[in-house]
C-alpha cells in the first residue's frame, strides 16, 4: 500500500466512525474499482479494499517497549522424560496445596530429574523445593540484568553475582563442608543486606551449628530486626547458651511460663521429679501459655526449675495434655540442643503409641536413621497412621515393600479399601499420597498392584503420587 | 458401596438381552444396528483383566466419539453430546463384544482417556446395572430387521426425496439470496450511522440481523455475525473501529463471490449450511491425506446462539511446509461440557478428507491407524521474511476467511508496559511483533520458542503450540 492510499483509508475510515459516504476520499485506483455503482454499493465495494488493506497491508504497531525476560536458566539435572510428564501432572493436578506439591517435585529430584517448566515452576519466595531450582527461583523474583548464577565458590568478592536463591544454597552447602567460611561471609556481607536477607541468611547458620558460631551469634543481640535477634538466641540456645537472664519477676517471660508448669514428685522408693501442665482457668491462660512456649527457650526454661533440658524433657509428663506436649515439642525443636533433641526422639519412640507422635515435630532436626525409626514405628502400629502425613523433612523414596508388610498396614490398608466408609476412604488416599513419596519405586508398584486387588480402581487418582514414583525406577 | 475386586469380575462377554435392556429406547436399538460396522471402528479394544473394553467411533462429528464399556458393572463413558444413556456408540461397542468378540485387539495397557474415566467414576454398584424403566417393547431383533430394511428403498421414493431435496435446495437458494440483499443494506446503514455507534451496540445490532439471517436460512452467516461483538470487544478500545471495517468488508467479500457462485461448496457452507460427513466423503473434489498427524490444541467456545464450537487444530508432520487441518464440532451448550477426543500432543497416522474450500483446513477423519510417539516437529525451513505470509496467501485466495493457522519461525514472548503479550521474532528483534490475545504463563516468557503454532485472527496471535528447548509446549 503507497502513501496516497494510506492517507485515503486513513480519512475514509475516520469518516466512516462517524458515519456519511467516504467515496470522495477515496484513493484514485480504489475509487475505480466502485465507480458505477449505487451510492451504497460504491461504499460497500470501497469497503471490502479497506477491509482487506487492513487484513494484510498494516500490521499491528509493536511499542518500542517490549522488553524481554532473561532466558529461563537450564538447571543441572535432565528433564523429566516426556513419557513420565502424564504421570507427573496427575500427581501434581492430585497434590492438594503447596505442600504437596513440594513433596512430588522433592520425590522427583530424588531420582534425578527436574520438571518441565510448563509442569511447575517454584515461587520466588520458595525456600523448600531442592536446592536444584535455585536459579529458577532466582528466575522468578524477577531480578533483571546481566548477573549469572556461578557454579564458583561463593566469595565476599564476588557475592553480588549470585542471585538471592543461588547465594542462600551456596552458603547452605558451605556451612556444611566449611562452616566458618560461610560464618565469615554471612557476618561480612549480611549486615548490608536489609532484615528479611538478613533472616534468612543466619536462618542458614542451623547448617553446621557449633560452638564457634557463638560469638557471632551473641553479636547479633544487638541487631536492629527483633526477628533477626529473636533468631539469633534460639540458635544460641541450641548451642545450650542461655538468653538474656530475667529478673524473676512477674514480668519475666521464663518465670511466667514455669508458673504454668506443675512441678510434682512421682515413685515410692526413688523419688523423681516430674513437669507437667498446670490447670488453668481461663482460654485467656491456655492462650498467654502457648504464645511463652512459642518464644521461650527449652535451656531457660529447664535452667528456671534447675535441670538440664534432657532431665527436663525426661521428667515431662507426656499424655497429661495433648496440646501442650505439642507446644513442648515445637519448643524443643525449635530451641532444644542436638543432644536434648535426640534424647526426646529416642525416649518417645522407645515409648511407643501415642507419645512417639510428638517426635514429628521433631522430624527437620533429626537424622535419616531416627526419622526412618519414627516413620517405620507409625507404620508398623497402624493406629495414627494418618499422622504421617505430618512428617517434614523426610527424605523421599527409601521406603521399602518390607516396611509395609512388616505389621498391620498392608491388611488396614486393604480393609479401608475395600469397605463403604468415605472418611476411611479419604483417609487412605491421604495415606497412599504420603507413601507415593517415601516408597521405593518398587515398593510404590507392588503397593498399586496391592490396593487394585483390594478393589481401588487402577487409574484412582489418589494412586498419581505412587504412580510417577513407580515410573521413575529407572531406565 | 460395593466394589468389585478383580477376580470377582466377570468375563468381556455380552448377550443382547442385556444390551436390550440397557436400551433407552428402541431408536437408540436401531441407531446402534447401524453402527455395528466394524468400518465405523478405527479402534476396537479389551483389557480382559481390567474387564473393559473400548473403542473410537468415527460418528457424524468431526472427532471419532471415544466410548468405553465397563463389562463386569455395564458402566461406561462416551464422548458424544447424546443425552440418551446409554448412547448408540455405547449400545454399538456392547453389540459389537456381544456378537462380534474377536474384533476386539487385546491391549496390555488403557490408553489415557480410559484411565481418566476410571479414575473420576465411583462405582456404584457391585451388580451389573439393572434393566432401565421401560425396557419393555424394545427388541434387539426388530432393530437389526429395521437396518436390513432401510437397504431396499422403492426407486419411485427415491425419485421423489431427490425432486424435494431439489425444490428445498432452489427455495434456499433464492432464500439466501434475499438474505444477502438484507444484509447489504444493513451493512450500509452501519456506514451511514457511523462505527462509532455500530462498535457501541454491535450486540444488539449483530442479534438483529443475525436473527433475520436464520429465518432466510443463511445460519452460517448468522452464526458468523453473531460471534461479531465477541471478537471486538476482545480488543482494545482504539482497535475496535478497525477491526469493524475488517469484519463487515469480509461479509460485503463473501456475499459478492456466493452471489457469483451460489453453488460453490465453500461459500455455500460459509452462508447456509454445511455438508454432511456423507456427502464430503462422497465429493470426488475433498482432498484426502494420509499422514501423521499432531493435535496441536483446541478451542472451544460457547456461541451466542447457544451453540458450542470445538475446534481441534493438527498439524500434518509429513509436509515439508507447515499444513494444517482443522476438526470442528458443535454441540448445544446445553449438552454440558464433553469431553475431549484428543490431548493435546497426541500423534496419530489417519486419513483425512478435507472439505472442498480454497484453503483446505476443515476436515475429517476418515481412517485412524494407530497412535505414533511424540517427537520434534519436522523443521520447517522459515524462509519467509514475514513471519504472517502464511496469512498473505489464505487471504489473496480466500479473503473472507477470519482465523488463520501459522507457523512462526523461532521467536520468543515479551511483555510491553501494559503487561500485554507479544510474540516477535528472533532474527528480527526490531521488526513485526503480534499482540497475543491470551495472557501467557510467565514461564513462558524466559523460553526460546524455535517454531510457534498459532492462530491469526487479523489482529491477535492465539497460541496453540510451540517447540523450544524444553521439548514441546502446550499453549491452548
Amino acid at each position: 500500500m503507497n502513501e496516497i492510499e494510506q492517507t485515503g483509508l486513513a480519512t475514509m475510515r475516520d469518516c466512516w466512525i462517524t458515519g456519511g459516504t467516504s467515496f470522495e476520499l477515496a484513493p484514485a485506483a480504489w475509487k475505480e474499482f466502485a465507480a458505477g455503482a449505487s451510492p451504497d454499493e460504491r461504499e460497500r465495494r470501497l469497503l471490502a479494499i479497506a477491509a482487506q488493506a487492513l487484513e494484510i497491508a498494516l500490521r499491528p504497531a509493536a511499542p518500542k517497549t517490549l522488553k524481554r525476560r532473561p532466558p529461563l536458566p537450564e538447571l543441572a539435572l535432565p528433564m523429566l522424560p516426556e513419557r513420565l510428564r502424564p504421570f507427573l501432572r496427575a500427581a501434581l493436578k492430585q497434590a492438594a496445596d503447596a505442600r504437596g506439591k513440594s513433596r512430588v517435585v522433592t520425590l522427583v529430584a530424588s531420582r534425578g530429574f527436574v520438571l518441565h517448566p510448563m509442569d511447575w515452576m517454584p515461587a520466588a519466595s520458595d525456600q523448600t523445593s531442592p536446592d536444584v531450582y535455585a536459579p529458577w527461583i532466582d528466575w522468578q523474583a524477577g531480578v533483571d540484568g546481566e548477573k549469572h548464577t556461578s557454579r564458583e565458590q561463593l566469595t565476599a568478592e564476588n557475592w553480588d553475582d549470585f542471585y538471592p536463591a543461588a547465594r542462600r544454597t551456596a552458603l547452605a552447602d558451605m556451612r556444611r563442608t566449611a562452616p566458618a567460611v560461610a560464618r565469615q561471609l554471612i557476618e561480612t556481607k549480611g549486615s548490608s543486606e536489609p532484615a528479611e536477607v538478613r533472616l534468612a541468611l543466619i536462618a542458614l547458620m542451623h547448617f553446621g551449628l557449633g560452638v564457634d558460631d557463638v560469638p557471632f551469634l551473641k553479636s547479633l543481640s544487638t541487631d536492629r530486626s527483633g526477628k533477626v535477634r529473636e533468631l539469633a538466641g534460639r540458635l544460641l540456645a541450641r548451642l545450650g547458651q542461655h538468653g538474656q537472664p530475667g529478673d524473676g519477676g512477674p514480668e519475666d517471660p521464663i518465670a511466667e511460663l514455669a508458673a504454668f508448669i506443675t512441678e510434682g514428685k512421682s515413685g515410692f522408693i526413688r523419688r523423681r521429679t516430674t513437669y507437667a501442665p498446670a490447670k488453668l482457668k481461663s482460654p485467656a491462660q491456655e492462650r498467654r501459655r502457648a504464645e511463652l512456649f512459642e518464644t521461650c527457650n527449652l535451656v531457660d526454661l529447664a535452667a528456671r526449675f534447675g535441670v538440664s533440658e534432657s532431665d527436663f524433657i525426661g521428667a515431662w509428663q507426656f499424655g497429661a495434655d495433648n496440646n501442650v506436649d505439642i507446644l513442648v515439642a515445637r519448643m524443643v525443636a525449635a530451641s532444644g540442643s542436638d543432644a536434648a533433641v535426640t534424647h526426646m526422639a529416642d525416649t518417645l519412640v522407645a515409648e511407643g503409641g501415642k507419645p512417639a507422635l510428638f517426635v514429628l515435630h521433631l522430624m527437620p532436626r533429626l537424622d535419616s536413621r531416627r526419622q526412618r525409626v519414627l516413620v517405620r514405628l507409625i507404620l508398623k502400629d497402624t493406629q495414627y497412621l494418618g499422622a504421617l502425613s505430618l512428617a517434614e523433612g523426610v527424605e523421599a523414596g527409601w521406603l521399602d515393600w518390607a516396611d509395609l508388610t512388616n505389621g498391620k498396614t498392608l491388611p488396614a490398608l486393604r480393609a479401608a479399601v475395600a469397605g463403604n466408609d468415605d472418611a476411611v476412604k479419604r483417609g487412605v488416599d491421604q495415606l497412599l499420597e504420603t507413601l507415593g513419596f517415601l516408597a521405593t519405586a518398587a515398593a510404590a508398584e507392588k503397593l498399586i498392584g496391592d490396593v487394585v486387588a483390594a478393589g481401588m480402581a487402577p487409574a484412582a487418582p489418589s494412586l498419581g503420587l505412587l504412580r510417577l514414583n513407580a515410573s521413575l525406577a529407572g531406565p | 458401596m460395593g466394589v468389585c475386586s478383580s477376580d470377582e469380575r466377570r468375563g468381556l462377554e455380552f448377550d443382547l438381552k442385556t444390551i436390550e435392556a440397557l436400551a433407552p429406547d428402541q431408536a437408540s436399538l436401531s441407531s446402534a444396528s447401524k453402527l455395528t460396522k466394524q468400518s465405523n471402528w478405527p479402534r476396537l479394544e479389551k483389557n480382559e483383566q481390567l474387564a473393559l473394553i473400548w473403542g473410537e467411533c468415527q460418528g457424524s462429528g468431526s472427532n471419532p466419539y471415544r466410548v468405553v464399556v465397563d463389562t463386569g458393572d455395564h458402566g461406561y463413558k462416551c464422548t458424544c453430546p447424546s443425552r440418551k444413556f446409554p448412547c448408540k456408540h455405547t449400545l454399538a461397542l456392547m453389540w459389537i463384544a456381544a456378537t462380534a468378540p474377536a474384533s476386539f485387539t487385546a491391549a496390555g495397557s488403557t490408553p489415557e482417556w480410559v484411565n481418566d474415566w476410571l479414575g473420576r467414576r465411583r462405582k456404584t454398584a457391585a451388580q451389573p446395572a439393572a434393566p432401565a424403566p421401560g425396557a419393555a417393547g424394545k427388541s434387539i431383533g426388530e432393530a437389526a430387521r429395521d437396518d436390513e430394511n432401510a437397504a431396499v428403498e422403492d426407486p419411485a421414493a427415491i425419485e421423489r426425496r431427490e425432486a424435494a431435496q431439489r425444490k428445498r435446495a432452489e427455495d434456499t437458494r433464492s432464500s439466501v439470496s434475499a438474505a444477502l440483499d438484507e444484509l447489504d443494506q444493513w451493512i450500509s446503514d452501519q456506514l451511514r450511522l457511523g462505527l462509532a455507534g455500530f462498535v457501541d451496540n454491535s450486540s444488539d445490532r449483530c442479534r438483529r440481523i443475525a436473527a433475520r439471517l436464520v429465518d432466510m436460512k443463511a445460519t452460517a452467516l448468522a452464526g458468523r455475525i453473531d460471534e461479531i461483538p465477541s471478537r471486538l470487544m476482545g480488543l482494545r478500545s482504539e482497535e475496535r473501529p478497525d477491526a469493524a471495517i475488517r469484519e463487515l468488508g469480509k461479509l460485503v467479500l463473501l456475499a459478492k463471490a456466493w452471489r457469483s457462485t451460489p453453488d460453490d461448496a465453500e461459500l455455500r457452507r460459509l452462508v447456509s449450511t454445511s455438508e454432511s460427513r456423507e456427502q464430503v466423503l462422497a465429493n470426488p473434489d475433498a482432498i484426502q491425506v494420509e499422514s501423521i498427524w499432531e493435535v496441536l490444541g483446541e478451542k472451544i467456545e460457547t456461541r451466542r446462539d447457544g451453540l458450542v464450537s470445538h475446534s481441534t487444530w493438527l498439524l500434518d508432520l509429513n509436509s515439508a511446509a507447515p499444513q494444517f487441518a482443522l476438526l470442528l464440532d458443535y454441540f448445544p451448550a446445553s449438552a454440558g461440557r464433553r469431553s475431549n477426543a484428543f490431548t493435546s500432543g497426541d500423534r496419530f497416522d489417519a486419513r483425512l478428507v478435507f472439505y472442498p474450500a480454497r484453503q483446505p483446513l476443515r476436515a475429517l477423519v476418515v481412517e485412524r491407524k494407530g497412535d505414533i510417539p511424540s517427537g520434534q516437529w519436522p523443521d520447517f525451513g522459515f524462509d519467509a521474511a514475514d513471519p504472517l505470509a502464511a496469512h498473505v496467501a489464505c487471504q489473496d485466495t480466500a479473503p473472507w476467511l477470519t482465523d488463520c493457522p501459522v507457523m512462526l519461525p523461532p521467536g520468543a514472548i515479551l511483555l510491553d508496559d501494559r503487561g500485554e503479550a507479544w510474540w516477535q521474532s528472533t532474527d528480527d528483534p526490531h521488526g513485526i511483533a503480534l499482540p497475543i490475545a491470551d495472557t501467557v504463563s510467565p514461564t513462558l516468557l524466559g523460553l526460546d520458542l524455535a517454531a510457534t503454532a498459532a492462530l491469526w485472527s487479523g489482529s491477535r496471535l492465539h497460541l496453540l503450540a510451540a517447540q523450544s528447548g524444553f521439548g514441546r509446549l502446550d499453549l491452548s
